[in-house]
């Protein structure tokens, strides 16, 4: 089957545009300590995220939808594609939202009341603004799985792709700050005061962060037939659903193994051609040892084998919900096409229940694949490998 | 990956004033009782009102088609799977627009009125966007791919694209399709209450490779057939008649269609199903589909042709449905 190519990456993070400028981040692997709110209406005793800079991102309506103009027209760019040109019927547009316009509604609310002004828009809106901002034609799809639903995005993206239905797909995610979201992890006790430390002995939750992550998806054949030039190549996904609690992962991780394995499986790719896992590591207690146990279970179940090096990007931009598989796109993609696993970001001394190795500096890629997780509330799993390309 | 054809083999309506999936053509019977008064089990009170709707539609299509009622069970005990019927294999896609709205507006307007700590922990779960999908899988035992899409008018005819895509990519033998819009206050405040209402229920199907409704031999009522997604309506109805030569009877147009749209291409009879069941936003596609299905198996009619989405949305999408005899459960 013709592969699925990634032609185009963008992204928006704390650390600001550009996956130039996240790739320098990652290379830097510095803590960033997160952002105090300035929100006089988040009164709650963490109210901490990392937040985006807004300076030169375009103007859309909605925070979420201008991290995500920004990191489409920058995918797009690097595609060397002009959304003019590309057919309605060829194209399609994937993108995954956890909150969406959210946060603008609870701003709207500050302003006086959600009954006067523009008409209320859900979460669907970040698409539309993406499509309308940029031209983009064809059939938009906006995917809600929580905090993994840029990873169901992109493998929606490249299914369409696979299935003969598009030639030219645009994927990823986008999320903002929402005061509900920060409000309900709070009550849970779910918040980290330090930051976001996932696999630390001492995490004591997650720190959400703003942010977008577009990738340009072509067919093989379609990259070639342009001369485009390939950084990696999207492989298949596996997908699973945990059916066991509407927060709280299922703490055998049966159904994170059986992603993992139908990603690897399903791309004809044995667990020694990975290299290393961006993982969906939270800092929430027990997910990072329920997917440790798992990436045990997947990499580590013969005799002198190991779980390949774990980058965990949340250390470095939060956890960005409904963009954080992209994002993790996003690295995989910067991690093969620079061969290097970056230093992780220290976090303090690591919790002996997570049995994974996290580097903590640079080394080179030891294979030439990488594996990402995304998981959400509601056990929605997602998993998917970005590798090297053949040229086309 | 288009290897396998995708077949409809149940049903399921939680909608008030509607008898069953036959009965949404006629439109609401008067003093239809609130379907979620029928729901039984523990946590209720903790669900919002669209994952409610959400489970009764679901229960009901699950056992039109004759499947169990808890697909993770072991086969014999109560409510257990078959042999044949793999909760590893079985899917959800739910399509809303509205959705989980309470809880987010009355937890935000707790956080803004008392803080965080005023709000429940036991109706936090429920601000996330997939809640309603993720109850479905708990309760029914559906591990298989599970997807919430929130993608505007065509929102419902997508769902049952992306089960059909799903499936004809190998992810899945079954997939319970959900199109639910609630009605309640944030609702009401948010959407505006103009037009024909509002929509307040949930439709639900069950579509299945062919060869794995064949293999349990459950009963087709119809194929799902071409689906196309444009930015001009005409455009996506077009698309889906190109290479289809069944021609369909009946056609289900996009909602608040401009008075004198009664008929469409080449004199189709039209129907506007907004007009009896309330404006459906993420519902519609899916209540189109499910209306349509109910009409081929009692007609025996060759299509029928839903689309979705018009003049002021971001795009359009058009779908057909076909009769379940050309295929044959096992082709």
């Amino acid at each position: 089957m013709d592969p699925v190519i990634v032609t185009g990456v963008g992204a928006v993070t704390c650390h600001g545009p550009g996956a130039d400028t996240l790739w320098r981040a990652m290379a830097a692997g510095a803590v960033r300590p997160p952002d105090k709110l300035p929100d006089p209406h988040a009164r709650m005793d963490l109210p901490l995220m990392y937040l985006a800079p807004e300076d030169g991102l375009p103007q859309a309506p909605g925070r979420a939808a201008s991290f995500a103009v920004a990191a489409a027209r920058e995918a797009l760019s690097v595609a060397g594609l002009d959304p003019a040109t590309l057919p309605a019927s060829r194209t399609a547009l994937v993108l995954g939202t956890c909150m969406g316009g959210t946060g603008e509604e609870e701003r709207r609310r500050d302003r006086g009341g959600a009954d006067g002004g523009a008409p209320w828009t859900p979460g669907f809106d970040v698409v539309g603004q993406v499509a309308t901002a940029l031209g983009l034609p064809g059939a938009h799809t906006s995917v809600s799985n929580a905090c993994s639903a840029s990873g169901f995005a992109l493998g929606m993206a490249a299914d369409l792709i696979r299935a003969g239905e598009a030639d030219v797909v645009v994927g990823g995610g986008a999320d903002a700050y929402a005061r509900i979201a920060l409000g309900a992890f709070n009550r849970m006790g779910a918040v980290d005061p330090l930051g976001c430390r996932p696999f630390a002995a001492d995490r004591a939750g997650t720190v959400f962060g703003e942010g977008a992550a577009v990738l340009v998806l072509e067919s093989a054949a379609h990259a070639a037939r342009r001369g485009a030039r390939p950084l990696a190549e999207l492989a298949e996904s596996g997908w699973s659903c945990d059916a066991h609690h509407p927060t709280a992962p299922e703490p055998s991780g049966a159904q994170i193994v059986r992603a993992m394995r139908e990603s690897l499986d399903r791309s004809g790719t044995a667990p020694d051609a990975v290299g290393c896992v961006v993982p969906h590591g939270t800092g929430t207690r027990l997910n990072d040892r329920v997917e440790s146990a798992a990436l045990r279970e997947v990499f580590a179940g013969g005799a002198g084998r190991e779980v390949p090096a774990v980058y965990s990007l949340k250390a470095l931009v939060g956890h960005t919900g409904g963009a954080a598989a992209g994002l993790a796109a996003v690295a995989a993609t910067l991690i093969v096409r620079h061969a290097t696993v970056p230093p992780n970001v220290p976090v303090g001394p690591q919790d002996p229940e997570c049995g994974v190795r996290l580097p903590q500096s640079a080394e080179p890629l030891a294979a030439p694949a990488v594996l990402v997780n995304a998981y959400a509330f509601g056990g929605n799993n997602a998993s998917f490998l970005i590798r090297e390309a053949v040229p086309c | 990956m288009r290897a396998r054809d995708v077949v409809i083999t149940g049903l399921g309506t939680a909608v008030a004033g509607a008898g069953g999936p036959e009965t949404l053509l006629r439109g609401p019977v008067a003093g239809g009782d609130d379907p979620v008064t029928r729901l039984r089990g523990p946590g209720l009170r903790y669900k919002d009102r669209a994952t409610r709707l959400a489970l009764c539609a679901a229960r009901d299509a699950l056992a039109d088609a004759g499947l169990p009622e808890a697909l993770d069970a072991p086969e014999g005990t109560e409510g257990g799977g078959g042999p044949l019927v793999d909760g590893l294999r079985f899917g959800v896609v739910v399509s809303t627009n509205w959705g989980n709205v309470d809880t987010v507006c009355e937890t935000s307007a707790t956080i803004h009125r008392a803080g965080y700590t005023a709000t429940s922990p036991m109706l936090l779960p429920n601000t996330a966007s997939n809640v309603t999908a993720s109850w479905v899988a708990i309760t029914h035992g559906l591990r298989g791919a599970n997807v919430t899409l929130c993608n505007g008018p065509t929102s419902g005819l997508d769902a049952v694209h992306w089960a059909r895509t799903l499936i004809a990519a190998g992810r899945l033998d079954h997939a319970l399709v959900i199109g639910v819009e609630p009605v309640n206050e944030p609702v009401r405040r948010l959407v505006g209450t103009g037009g024909p209402g509002l929509f307040d229920g949930a439709v639900s199907l069950v579509a299945e490779a062919a060869p794995a409704a064949a293999a349990r031999g459950a009963r087709p009522l119809a194929r799902v057939g071409p689906y196309a997604r444009r930015a001009d309506p005409d455009a996506a109805v077009a698309a889906v008649r190109a290479d289809e030569p069944a021609a369909p009877a009946r056609w289900y147009v996009p909602e608040g269609r401009p008075a004198g749209g009664d008929t469409g291409p080449a004199g189709l009879p039209a129907h506007d199903l907004s007009l009896r069941w309330g404006r459906s936003s993420g519902a519609l596609g899916v209540l189109q589909c499910v209306a349509g299905t109910a009409e081929l198996a009692r007609t025996g009619q060759a299509a029928a042709l839903a689309s979705a989405g018009g003049e002021g949305d971001d795009g359009a999408a058009a779908l057909l449905l076909l009769a379940a005899t050309a295929a044959g459960a096992g082709a």
